[in-house]
């Protein structure tokens, strides 16, 4: 069952360091892995996302083309990209953690900097986790 | 295979005394799209001129689809559309005037494609070029290179005039020509956040030297700022091969390094006993790094 997303699902940022393509990338994983997109979504062509985001569109082919290698996207001749099938909900523990964990390795700078110890971090991920359940 | 479009081998210029480039050996591929930024004076405009044949090299190369720089055959000026830092408008012509004298030296010429852009980037076709803004005479400058579809379009600092929304509206027809893969652009500009968006492929002209000629997205994976907070001091000067920059402050400091992969971070963190930031850096920032 496809359905076509809206256009503006991702957020790209070509001043930052981090490359177009990079960030695209990281996106579709993140929204597969939570299942915000779903297989068989069709995906914009690589040019509609180059034009609506006024970005150079060898840059999304590039993102595109090393999604279909990891598995996430699958080509369709002659129609949209989809998101592959067999991803559905999260990822194995390990892909997800993979995951955030530049944000982790930002969190432990942060704390050992006001030198925080390991457990009063711990528990307090533990508050914050079980306030934000859905 | 695709084709190169411009070719250089040991490129360079001097004049009298004062050598304005030096040694420059690039290749660019069909479809490209390449920013070019440096510092005034760097050398940039003199590196446009030779290769589009206004001026011959000092030393070295260059070729454009195929054929010498400074001896083009007519075919091949043909193939190439400039617009260049300081226009070359006729002031008592009105804009349609001055297109329909620019599309009568092409064979070919798109004119919806010329309207289409007229109406959208606003230009007043009817009004003399002399009571133009400057960003009006940039705006039709950059319509004068585009009516007859070059397969290589030169553009010596485009935008400078332009507000953000006209700046956009250029960009995006940057893009549209670019996105088939067949044409190639050769963009130097100043506004580096617009390179990000286009370019594909960056030079970084710095004292007549191509301090870097590759993909943006490599440039900005190797060219990163590391952060680091050890358990011990550290020493005056850190264990990197290629750091740009450091600062150094008891435990903590930060090095701008290039050539980075992440390979080289675990035994970063061991030598140094330390935790390490990876950041990476916008593109105005690695401009900056490279010229600290």
């Amino acid at each position: 069952m496809a359905n076509t997303l809206a256009l503006r699902i991702f957020t790209l940022q070509p001043s930052s360091g981090v490359p177009i393509y990079l960030q695209l990338i990281q996106q579709v994983r993140r929204m597969v892995a939570s299942g915000q997109l779903t297989p068989g979504t069709e995906l914009p062509s690589v040019r509609e996302v180059a034009t609506e985001y006024t970005v150079n569109p060898t840059t999304i082919s590039k993102a595109y083309s090393l999604l279909e290698n990891e598995g996430l996207l699958q080509r369709n001749r002659g129609k949209p990209m989809t998101i592959a099938a067999g991803r559905h909900g999260a990822g194995s523990l390990p892909q997800r953690l993979k995951q955030i964990e530049s944000q982790v390795d930002a969190l432990v700078l942060a704390a050992r900097q006001l030198e925080l110890k390991s457990t009063d971090l711990c528990q307090f991920i533990a508050k914050k986790m079980e306030k934000n359940r859905d | 295979m695709t084709e190169s479009v411009v070719t250089t081998r040991g490129l360079g210029k001097t004049i009298g005394k004062k050598t304005i480039l030096r040694n420059i050996s690039v290749d660019v591929d069909a479809g490209s799209v390449v920013g070019i930024i440096g510092k005034n004076g760097a050398g940039k405009t003199t590196l446009l001129e030779i290769l589009l044949g206004f001026s011959p090299a000092s030393n070295g190369s260059a070729q454009l689809f195929g054929h010498d720089s400074f001896t083009l055959p007519a075919a091949t000026k043909g193939r190439i559309g400039f617009v260049p830092q300081q226009d070359e408008l006729v002031s008592l012509l009105t804009c349609r005037q001055q297109l329909a004298l620019i599309a009568a030296l092409h064979r070919h010429w798109n004119h919806a494609l010329i309207e289409r852009l007229l109406a959208a980037w606003e230009v007043p076709m009817d009004s003399l070029i002399q009571t133009l803004s400057g960003g009006e005479r940039q705006k039709l400058s950059t319509l004068l290179a585009l009516g007859h579809e070059p397969e290589l379009l030169v553009l010596d600092e485009p935008v400078a005039s332009l507000d953000p929304i006209s700046r956009r509206q250029f960009l995006s027809e940057v893009i549209e020509i670019s996105a088939d893969h067949v044409r190639t652009v050769l963009f130097s500009s100043h506004i580096i956040s617009d390179l990000e968006r286009v370019a594909d492929q960056i030079w970084i002209v710095r004292n007549g030297e191509l301090a870097w000629a590759g993909p943006l997205d490599a440039l900005k994976e190797a060219v990163v700022r590391l952060n680091i907070s050890a358990r011990r001091l550290l020493p005056s000067s850190l264990p990197l091969g290629n750091a740009i920059s450091q600062q150094i402050s008891g435990q903590r400091a930060s090095a701008v390094v290039s050539h980075w992969n992440e390979e080289q971070l675990a035994d970063l963190r061991r030598a140094l006993d330390a935790e390490i930031e990876v950041e990476p850096l916008s593109l105005e920032d690695i401009f900056l790094e490279f010229h600290a």
